[in-house]
Parts: structure tokens; C-alpha cells; sequence
């Protein structure tokens, strides 16, 4: 490489890293009265553990809790002293039950009867799989009075209000259930001119799909009997010649709307509606669960309250881990300059290139979630990109001292680092691919990191830093007696 | 490390490690992980207020500190959980130790009556700024079968994986001892975990994913130069353990380099953890001790294990390269046999 080509490339290089750099690591701020600026960290979705998260408690009709009852009594108490009230006293219409109130009703020779525990019982095995079904990077789902069911979610978009929206139709619709019913009827107690029941018999699975600008669609997926089912039903909808709305009915609860306009002769129907990816997959996740009937529940949920959560691990800890890991990034870098000179330098623009690398990924990939097991897999591949370098540096130290040119060491240095290089991002490639594509929760998500992270680690390695170095490399290389640049110095020998 | 130390290395190294899993395995078994409250069954003293708390901070820290001192006469708080949504604040105390229904009930009503008599402000108290309530909860954790299960049969997966790449690319004994070695870095720590009793929520079975992906990369450091080291020449003329430990006791510093690392993270993010939020002291003490267990197997029980496989199948390959001689002893055999016979009718005669 010529000197020019390397000065332009130098600056080139310096100004794209430096300008990927402020905008990744930048603390927000205004850029007008309205617009402000976000850097790459700050858009990363975080888990639960260090970020926000959700919780509902989903109360069964007829159970209330310890706030609810006490408005309860203060509104028949006001009304008996205005004496203009005809509610009647909570007190003779509930029981009160470890920390929650159970209506009279439910209740069997002072105990929660065992019709309702045995309904209350199926419906929280059908809750718990449904939050499971949702592969989150950390959830939680617990019983917590004996009757009713608190589930604590992580937030699912940075944005506030998008998060919330979220979290809302999530516990929403977890809380539904009854039996799915395709038909043009606007509401589930009347009949429709046509329906299908969405049984196992007629449905496979539901899946999502991305749908490109109209967002994320839920796939429904039909057996063959189903199929036909579903172009018998459309063929009469639309027999009049007008397009008509289809409604997907859970218990009384329109969980999907579609419009049909002709008939269809389809394995799968694709239905869209504005879904991002989690709330498609809530819904496809909810139909999984109820077309074999066994996560289909009799019990009815009060319309679910939902609260947010501050992290886990505490309100600053993923900053704080970040500054820690910046600064001891810095370190390295500081020990690699001062170790190996030159290529400390080509080492600090490889690391800069895979720090930004990764996160460019964590914060632009929808489908990745940071929580402390991500972090720890990015700690793990930077210390392992780190030592591919020192690894191949150190060969290229050894082959100079045998007596090659700088040019030759640098070139048999990294063919001898080559072939474990290789070897050993292969493997771990593979190794957090499996883990990605088989296990599920925190360790999918730490899989996903950790792939993307080694995947960036291989290119910087095998590719980029060795450019760089290349590219430093065609600056002054002598300078009396010492390769100046890798701070290498040649035994001179006296000529006879 | 002599032939002798070598065997007397992996036999001290394999006890030291199968008590530590047999202990492990028995305080689970009997006692399970020390989870913390995020995957373990609590009791919670909850105060409610009318969003008062998410408007003022003075007011929401001195009511955390006031219920906190208040319920710590009687009960240790592990935690405290704020959430809230509009004019729906809370503030959850979650208990140490489970605590009985009638004693929970007992302490809401007297936390409540405190709080009405605590003055905050110009004719307010604690209990009337926020129209506080307190409430008190009992939650069973529902545990994540399927996490475990799916996570299980990924890291079964991974040890699959690693055994066919090492035994493809390098060695059937190296696939072997990566294998191993893997297994036992994964257990080791599961065991260490239990032992410690560090407090841990879901992200534990991270630690032990993060220990086995540790345990592939220090194998195939160990194995990528033993691999490198025995084309050299000089290292032929060696016997098969000694060069195996040579070539373990050179690779050595770049171990050193990537355990020290990652050490040196954990450290720093558990010392902050100790200030910032006990869960992150607690994760990263986990990840230090995955990274000792990875390095110690690195250093002592995959070098010993190796040296004795290669050892053993060096030997094989010598004795079926031995030229044994057998056939000519056969033949040798049949023609005197065949001597005897011819010489037998002419005696007779």
C-alpha cells in the first residue's frame, strides 16, 4: 500500500469510527425544543433484570383485592350516612382470604369451593403456558394469594408508551378465554350466517410472519379438513358478491378481524392489522394454546390492571456495567499500544470496529433483548477477540525475531495464528448458534449476543485488523535501527 | 510434570472435582439453589398510595424508609420493588422469610397505624399525603419447566457439537477431552453454585452457559497448539505425555491472558454490584467462579487427561505397528508339521 493511499485511508477510517462512535455512545440530548438525540446504547431493548418491566395481577370474577374492598366499604358507608345508597355491605358479600377478598358466592362452609378451585386451577396451568409460550428473555408468572395470578413481563419497546401499549394487549389477551369461532357474526352470542370452529381438527398452529410496511401478520395454519372448512366458509361470506368481516372469536372476545372478499383455497391465511412482532406473536401464541382445548379455561378475569416495574437489578445497573466495561475496554487497548506499539494500533482500531460492530447489532436487531447474560457473552468474545490478536501478534513478534522482513513476519505471523483463529471462532459459532436455535429464555437471548458478537470478532480478526495493521504498516517503517512502527529492533551485525 | 505426576494430576484433579459435584448435587437436592426472590415463593407487605409517590420523591423515599425501619423491627426485607401506573403507586417489601398469614396481617395493621402517626409536611402524615393502604401478599413462584428442559438439551447439543468438531478437526482424544472437560467446567460450577449459596435469580443457568462456552474456547487454545506443536520435529523424538504437557505448560499464558481478562471484569462489575444492586454482585461472583473452575481445568485436568488418552493410543499404534513375526513363526510351524507327517508312513514301513 502506498504512503497517500494509507493517510487517506488512515483518515478515512478515523473519521467513519469516530462518527459511528458518537453516535453509539453520546448521552441523549436536544437537538431542538422537540427533537432529541438517542444514541445506539440508549435504543437498546433491555430485560428485565436491567431494564423496565411490567406486572399485572389478574383478579377471577368474584375476587377483589385488599383496595378494591376498602372502596368498596367507604362507598356503602357514605351512602348509609346519606342515606341515599341501596349498595350493599361488602362486608356480608366477601370473605376475606389471606390478602385478597372472595365474593360469598365462590365460597363453600368458609372455604373457596371446589368448583372454583378447580377452575381457578385450570386456568392458571393455561396462563403459566401461555407466558412460557412468549419466549421472553425473563418473565415471571406466580400465584399469589392462592387465587389470583401475577405475571411480571419485561418491557418490550423503548418507548414508553409503545412498551405500555404492549405489555397492555399482552396481559389483555392472556386473560381471554372460551372456544375459537370463525364466523361473520359482530358479536359472539349471535349466530353467524357461516362459522368454523377453530379446534385442533381444523386448525394446525398459528405462527407470525413479517409483513413487510403493513408490520408483523399472525399466520394461521390449516389441516386439510380445516382448508376446506375454511373455503366453505369464505365461499358462503362472500356468496352475495360484497366483501364481508370475518371475526376470530376467543370465548366472548374478538381476537382477530379480517376482511374477506372472495373466496380462499389456502393451507394458511395470513391476517394483518398494525401487529408488532410481540403482539402478533401473543396472539398466535394464545390460538396455539386454546385449539387443543387444553389450555381453554371456564374462569373469567376482571379486565387486567398493569403497573410498571423499575429494573431488577437496580435503576442505573446497566450503565453503570457499561462505563465498567468501557473503561476496562480502554485498558486493554492501553496494554496491547504499550505491549506492541504499531500493533496495539491496529489492534485499537480492530477493537473499536468489533465494539461498534456489536452495537450496532444489540440496539438495531429487533429480535435482540440485553439482559446480564448478554453482557456477560460480549465480555466473553471481546476477551476472546482480544487474545486472537495478542495470539497472531505474538507469532508475528516470533517470526521477526527469526530474521524476516516486517512484512513477512506480519505475513507467516498471522498464516501461523490462522488455522486456530479459524478453529476456534468455527466452534464457538456454532456453539451459540445451537444454544440460540434450541434453548429458550435468558439463554436465548445470551446466544443470540453471543453469536452476533463472535460473528463480529471473526471478521475484525481475520480481516480488518490485518488490513489495518497493513494500512499502518505503510507509514515510516526506520528510524535508527528500529522498526519504528512495531517498535521491533534488529541485533545489528558488524560486516567484516 | 513426570509420567507419574501426570497420572497422580488427573486422579487428584477428578477427586477434588467429583466431591465438590457430589456435594454440590447433595445441597441441591436437599437444600436447592439459593434462589432469590425473582424464582423463589415470598411474603410481601405492600403500601399503596394515590400516585403521591411518583410525583414527589421526597415524599416516596421517606415513606420507603419509614415503612423500611418500621417492618425491619420485626421482619428483614430483602428487597423492595417500586411499580406503578397513574394514580397507582406501590411499594412491595418483600420479606426474607416466609412469614405466617396471621403475622403478616398483624404487621400491615400496625405498619398502617404508624404511618398515620409519621408527620410529613404542614398537617399531613405519612399515611394522609398519599391516602396510603397497606396490603400484604403470599406468592408461589411458578417454575420455568421449559426453560430448563430446552437450555438442557441445548448444552447436551454444544457437547455433541464440540465432540465432532475437535474429534473431526483435531483429534478423537482431544474431541474426548474437550468433551470432558466441558462437562466438568459445566457442573463443576453448577456444584460451586450450590455450595456458595450466592443468592440467584434465572439468569444462574447463564452463568453455566457462559462457563461452557469458556471450556470450548480454552480447549481449543489447549488443543490448536498441541496440534501445532506436535509437527514440529524436535517434538517427535518426545515421549507422547511429555510432549502433551510441554506444549500444555506453553500455551499456558495465553490462558493466563484471556481467564485474567475476564476476571478482571467480573471483579470490578461485582465490586460495583455491591454498591449499585446486590444482583449484579451476585451474577458476577457466579461468572468469576465459572471463570476459575475453566481455568483450573485448563491448566490441570485436560493436559493430564490428554496426556494419559494419547499415551494409551500412541501404545496401541505401536503395537499394531510391531512387526510380530507371526506369520513366518506360521509358517515356519506348518512346514515342520508337514515334515513330521512326510517322515511318519517311512517309519512305519
Amino acid at each position: 500500500m502506498g504512503k497517500k493511499r494509507s493517510v487517506a485511508l488512515i483518515v478515512l477510517i478515523t473519521i467513519v469510527l469516530a462518527g459511528v462512535l458518537f453516535m453509539s455512545i453520546t448521552p441523549t440530548f436536544y437537538v431542538s425544543e422537540v427533537k432529541k438525540f438517542n444514541s445506539l446504547l440508549s435504543i437498546v431493548d433491555l430485560g428485565r433484570d436491567l431494564g423496565d418491566g411490567y406486572y399485572t395481577v389478574y383478579y377471577p370474577e368474584g375476587v377483589i383485592s385488599d383496595d378494591e374492598y376498602e372502596d368498596l366499604k367507604a362507598e356503602y358507608e357514605y351512602g348509609q350516612e346519606e342515606g341515599t345508597s341501596d349498595l350493599s355491605d361488602p362486608a356480608g358479600d366477601y370473605t376475606a382470604y389471606r390478602g385478597i377478598y372472595i365474593s360469598n358466592d365462590l365460597m363453600e362452609d368458609g372455604k373457596p369451593g371446589e368448583a372454583f378451585r378447580n377452575n381457578f386451577a385450570e386456568a392458571y396451568k393455561a396462563v403459566k403456558a401461555r407466558y412460557e409460550g412468549m419466549g421472553f428473555s425473563d418473565y415471571t408468572v406466580r400465584l399469589q394469594d392462592d387465587y389470583t395470578i401475577r405475571a411480571e413481563i419485561p418491557a418490550l419497546d423503548n418507548d414508553e408508551y409503545d412498551a405500555e401499549a404492549i405489555a397492555q394487549n399482552i396481559f389483555t389477551l392472556f386473560s381471554y378465554s372460551g372456544e375459537l369461532l370463525f364466523t361473520d357474526a359482530s358479536d359472539a352470542s349471535s349466530a353467524g350466517t357461516a362459522e368454523m370452529e377453530g379446534s385442533a381438527d381444523n386448525i394446525r398452529s398459528a405462527t407470525t410472519e413479517n409483513a413487510g410496511e403493513q408490520g408483523y401478520a399472525v399466520a394461521i395454519n390449516f389441516t386439510s379438513a380445516g382448508q376446506e372448512a375454511f373455503r366453505e366458509l369464505t365461499s358462503s361470506l362472500t356468496s352475495s358478491g360484497s366483501s364481508t368481516t370475518l371475526n376470530i372469536f376467543l370465548g366472548e372476545n374478538v381476537l382477530l378481524s379480517a376482511s374477506v372478499s372472495g373466496t380462499m383455497d389456502q393451507s394458511s391465511v395470513y391476517i394483518t392489522g398494525g401487529y408488532t412482532a410481540e403482539s402478533a406473536k401473543a396472539v398466535a401464541t394464545l390460538i396455539n394454546s386454546v385449539i387443543d382445548g387444553e389450555g381453554a379455561f371456564e374462569l373469567s378475569f376482571a379486565a387486567p390492571e398493569y403497573f410498571a416495574m423499575e429494573p431488577s437489578m437496580g435503576v442505573h445497573t446497566a450503565l453503570i456495567a457499561a462505563v465498567c466495561i468501557g473503561v476496562l475496554a480502554l485498558a486493554s487497548l492501553v496494554y496491547f499500544l504499550v505491549r506492541f506499539k504499531g500493533m496495539g494500533l491496529a489492534h485499537l482500531y480492530g477493537f473499536l470496529t468489533y465494539a461498534l460492530a456489536v452495537i450496532l447489532c444489540i440496539s438495531l436487531i429487533p429480535a435482540v433483548q440485553l439482559t446480564i447474560g448478554g453482557l456477560c457473552a460480549i465480555v466473553l468474545a471481546s476477551a476472546f477477540m482480544c487474545y486472537c490478536n495478542y495470539y497472531a501478534f505474538n507469532n508475528i513478534k516470533k517470526e521477526f525475531s527469526t530474521g524476516k522482513t516486517l512484512t513477512a513476519s506480519v505475513k507467516s505471523g498471522y498464516k501461523n495464528s490462522l488455522a486456530f483463529t479459524i478453529d476456534a471462532h468455527a466452534i464457538l459459532l456454532i456453539a451459540g448458534l445451537a444454544l440460540y436455535l434450541i434453548a429458550t429464555g435468558g439463554v436465548k437471548f445470551m446466544a443470540l449476543i453471543f453469536t452476533l458478537a463472535v460473528a463480529a470478532s471473526a471478521v475484525c480478526t481475520l480481516l480488518l485488523t490485518r488490513f489495518y495493521l497493513y494500512m499502518f504498516m505503510a507509514q515510516p517503517k526506520n528510524e535508527r535501527g528500529r522498526i519504528a512502527f512495531v517498535g521491533f529492533k534488529r541485533e545489528e551485525t558488524e560486516d567484516d | 510434570m513426570t509420567k507419574f505426576s501426570a497420572k497422580k494430576c488427573l486422579l487428584l484433579c477428578l477427586i477434588v472435582s467429583l466431591v465438590l459435584i457430589v456435594a454440590g448435587a447433595f445441597v441441591f437436592g436437599f437444600a436447592g439453589m439459593n434462589l432469590d426472590s425473582t424464582m423463589k415463593d415470598y411474603t410481601s407487605v405492600e403500601v399503596t398510595d394515590n400516585g403521591y409517590m411518583a410525583n414527589d420523591a421526597n415524599y416516596r423515599t421517606a415513606l420507603e424508609d419509614f415503612c423500611l425501619e418500621e417492618i425491619e423491627k420485626e421482619y428483614a426485607v430483602e428487597k423492595v420493588l417500586y411499580s406503578g401506573f397513574q394514580l397507582d403507586t406501590h411499594l412491595e417489601f418483600i420479606l426474607s422469610d416466609i412469614a405466617s398469614d396471621a403475622e403478616l396481617a398483624a404487621l400491615a395493621d400496625k405498619l398502617e397505624e404508624a404511618l398515620a402517626g409519621e408527620a410529613f409536611g404542614e398537617g399531613l402524615t405519612l399515611g394522609t399525603a398519599g391516602d396510603v393502604s397497606v396490603g400484604w401478599h403470599v406468592a408461589v413462584y411458578a417454575p420455568h419447566y421449559e426453560y430448563v428442559w430446552r437450555t438442557a438439551i441445548g448444552f447436551a447439543a454444544v457437547l455433541v457439537l464440540l465432540f465432532a468438531y475437535v474429534a473431526i478437526r483435531f483429534k478423537v482424544g482431544m474431541g474426548v477431552t474437550a468433551l470432558v472437560a466441558a462437562l466438568h467446567d459445566t457442573l463443576l460450577t453448577f456444584a460451586l453454585l450450590c455450595l456458595v449459596r450466592i443468592p440467584m435469580g434465572a439468569s444462574f443457568i447463564c452463568i453455566l452457559a457462559f462457563a461452557m462456552l469458556l471450556s470450548v474456547f480454552f480447549s481449543l487454545k489447549l488443543f490448536g497448539k498441541m496440534r501445532k506443536d506436535f509437527r514440529m520435529e524436535e517434538r517427535k523424538e518426545l515421549a507422547s505425555e511429555e510432549s502433551v504437557l510441554l506444549s500444555a505448560s506453553e500455551g499456558r499464558k495465553g490462558i493466563f491472558f484471556t481467564a485474567i481478562a475476564l476476571a478482571a471484569v467480573s471483579v470490578v462489575l461485582a465490586v460495583v454490584g455491591l454498591i449499585a444492586g446486590f444482583d449484579l454482585f451476585a451474577f458476577m461472583a457466579g461468572a468469576l467462579v465459572a471463570v476459575i473452575v475453566c481455568t483450573y481445568s485448563a491448566l490441570l485436568l485436560s493436559p493430564s487427561l490428554y496426556a494419559l488418552i494419547k499415551k494409551k493410543s500412541d501404545e496401541d499404534r505401536a503395537k499394531k505397528a510391531k512387526y510380530n513375526y507371526a506369520s513366518e513363526k506360521a509358517n515356519k510351524k506348518n512346514a515342520k508339521e508337514e515334515g513330521t507327517r512326510a517322515e511318519e508312513p517311512a517309519g512305519n514301513a
